[in-house]
């Protein structure tokens, strides 16, 4: 009996019952769609910092307030510290780690990213989703950003009440795309909008925070409305790109000392923000695709168990195509392409319904999910696979049926 | 030439205490195009004999040459190939797949020959045009009568031009003028020289085949060559006996012909069998031990 033959008789057959093979397919499906939807996100998320690598170049070093990673003696990360990844304003940098960075050798330019608060008022109006950070004339050439209206403060504004706030704040807080000339206030004193930024690309670096929400002020002015600016980085660029491993090793050692030899600080490169990310990643990956093997193989039992059913149900049928003519070989391979064919339409749906889902996280959420054709390609595999480990024992069972037996079989 | 030559066919089933002598050292020789009916009351071992001659089992003792071929100790693949080539099944409940219409039941077969599509579909049609089923080829077997569905049936034993017919009380589950039909169908087909073995209880029946062989207890009890359209004497003894109403007084009637039969083994040799002991004897000793 030819293959395709086979593939036609198996998917009659599962076409006379299509609700209980759908059904029976589910956590195939489910399973394929898990895996599919985590792992493209997952790419994605690191596609997206590769883009902002290479778009910051590799130069870029950021200090971070906690200890986030663990390394070996030639400063290779070995862990990362998962706790405090997260913990985007623990307190452990302040004003004077900023001179202290500033002075260590062969620094060219540093960018203070201070904490003021998250709240600012308009006339009566809150806005608490605001991120209002204090920081120097540098900051959109450190991180390559434009403004799209008006100006960002330069050296002598420093003292001056001025912000330049995303194009977030512009349309939720004042309603319009170029509020310039506008006052808002901050922890009441009043500041002058004197410019809009361009828009952020979303940057997973940012752990949640959305720079377009931002409004930035002067170091100075935040430092006058807070006392003294909690830093929730630092960002700096070496005199060439060359030093950076050098500058980071200087960073670290002035740090260490200045915070009596507490490592209670980060220094990071750009490639090293990536391994960062895509160690969150991996936990995360690994924890849904554990949950998505469950369902695999719950699937794979579900057919095998459906399959059984079905051996008994068309014992009958066995029998009469036994006297027929059919060897057992020919009864086995019938019930086993159709476990297959049931275990790959499943996977079939499944990476369907993945691009499905894909195309809803793209436009819904910040996310650019990447499905490679290699995930396409391993859980089809798998889900084929399922079918043939899970088809072995109902296709035996069907061809081991005693002929005059199961033409008897009501 | 002889099709079917069976020689000291025993069949045991079960084990220890539980043992049973299906068939008791069967011999029975069939030539290539005669139409013989089977006939004995429940548990003779007319099923046990024509499941052996149909390759659905095998004998526990004897030899069982099919068209001069020994296939009484092949494998249960081989059993499949022979009986795919050279078998044709018709079923008291017809036994056509549900799922499939019914010009995919009667290919079914070649199906498992390897015949290419094409080939298969001209074969089951050219059938099913020859049992009248022409117009009836795309249908479902649920939506075909008795009648229809057994001719479907027939169609489909006869695609593989087989060697041999066996038709187990293929008027079983029809009423009277389904089995007319059927039978004169059978009889058409038994005149273009096909080896046709038909199972009944029906004495009527035995009006269309040309040697009635009668069991009882796993033994052949009697065996004649009957003319074609006569009912044998026999036959008709039990036909006189009653009054044939339900398939029950079809049974009680063979009791009673069996009964009138004087002694059971008419048709064997006893000194043959006293003077070489057989395999079976010998392996009955061994169970009894």
């Amino acid at each position: 009996m030819s293959i395709t033959r086979n593939i036609r008789s198996a998917a009659q057959s599962l076409k006379y019952s299509k609700w209980r093979s759908l059904m029976t397919m589910t956590g195939v499906i489910l399973g394929v769609l898990s895996v599919i939807t985590i792992v493209s996100i997952g790419e994605g998320v690191k596609r997206q910092v590769v883009g902002q690598i290479n778009l910051l170049g590799s130069d870029l070093i950021s200090v971070r307030p906690g200890n986030l990673v663990t390394r070996d003696k030639n400063g290779n990360i070995v862990k990362v510290n998962q706790i405090s990844s997260f913990a985007f304003g623990s307190g452990s940098m302040s004003d004077s780690d900023l001179e202290t960075i500033k002075s260590s050798s062969g620094v060219k330019t540093v960018v203070p990213i201070g904490l003021v608060n998250s709240g600012v008022k308009l006339d009566d109006v809150q806005y608490n989703q605001s991120l209002v950070i204090a920081t120097n004339d540098k900051f959109p050439a450190m991180l390559k950003q434009t403004i799209n209206h008006g100006v960002f403060f330069d050296d002598t504004d420093s003292n001056k009440h001025v912000v330049v706030i995303g194009k977030r704040v512009a349309e939720n807080l004042f309603a319009e795309n170029v509020p310039i000339g506008r006052t808002l206030t901050i922890r009441g004193v009043e500041f002058v909008v004197i410019g809009v930024f361009e828009e952020f690309n979303y940057s997973p670096l940012a752990y949640g925070t959305d720079l377009n929400q931002a409004i930035a002020m002067p170091y100075a002015a935040g430092q006058e409305l807070t006392g003294h600016n909690q830093l929730a980085q630092v960002l700096v660029r070496p005199e060439s790109v060359d030093q950076t491993t050098a500058v980071i090793a200087a960073i670290n050692k002035k740090m260490t000392l200045a915070h009596g030899g507490q490592n209670d600080f980060t220094v990071l490169k750009q490639d090293e923000n990536l391994s960062v990310v895509s160690n969150i990643l991996k936990v995360f990956t690994a924890f849904i695709s554990g949950v998505a093997a469950m369902s695999l193989l719950i699937g794979g039992i579900g057919i095998m168990n459906i399959m059984l059913v079905s051996v008994t149900e068309r014992t009958r049928e066995i029998g009469i195509r036994k006297a027929i003519g059919a060897t057992n070989r020919q009864i086995s391979e019938q019930f086993f392409v159709e476990a297959t064919i049931l275990s790959s339409t499943g996977g079939a749906i499944g990476i369907g319904l993945a691009f499905v889902i894909n195309a809803v996280l793209r436009i819904v959420t910040h996310l650019n999910p990447v499905i490679s054709l290699e995930v396409v390609l391993i859980s089809a595999g798998v889900s084929i696979a399922l079918g043939i480990v899970f088809g072995v024992i109902p296709a035996v069972r069907a061809a081991r049926k005693d002929p005059i037996e199961a033409l008897r079989y009501e | 030439m002889p099709i079917i030559e069976l020689k000291e066919i025993s069949k045991i089933f079960g084990f220890g205490d539980a043992t049973t002598l299906a068939l008791d050292e069967i011999d029975l020789v069939i030539e290539k195009g005669e139409f013989v009916a089977i006939m004995g009351p429940s548990g003779s071992g007319k099923s046990t004999l024509m499941n052996l001659i149909g390759l659905l089992d095998r004998p526990t003792y004897g030899s069982y040459k099919l068209g001069g071929k020994d296939v009484s100790r092949l494998r249960t693949n081989q059993l499949a190939k022979i009986r795919r080539d050279r078998v044709g099944y018709v079923f008291q409940s017809f036994n056509l797949l549900p799922r499939l219409n019914v010009l995919e039941n009667v290919a079914l077969p070649l199906v498992y020959k390897g015949v290419g599509a094409n080939k298969r579909i001209k074969t089951a049609s050219a059938l099913l045009e020859r049992v009248g089923l022409s117009d009836r080829e795309y249908y479902l077997p649920k939506h075909l009568s008795g009648g229809q569905t057994q001719r479907a049936a027939i169609a489909r034993a006869l695609v593989n031009s087989p060697d041999i017919i066996i038709a187990d009380e293929p008027t079983g589950n029809l009423d009277s003028e389904s089995s007319r039909v059927v039978m004169e169908l059978l009889s058409d087909i038994h005149k273009l020289g096909n080896t046709i073995l038909l199972v009944t209880h029906n004495p009527e029946l035995t009006r269309y085949v040309n040697r009635v062989v009668y069991m009882h207890d796993g033994v052949i009890v009697h065996d004649e060559n009957t003319p074609i359209g006569e009912v044998p004497k026999l036959a008709r003894k039990a036909l006189n006996l009653f009054q044939r109403k339900t398939e029950e007084d079809d049974l009680a009637g063979v009791s009673a012909l069996m009964k009138a039969i004087p002694t059971k083994h008419t048709t064997k040799k006893p000194r043959a069998k006293a003077k070489k002991p057989t395999s079976r004897s010998k392996s009955m000793k061994r169970i009894k031990k």
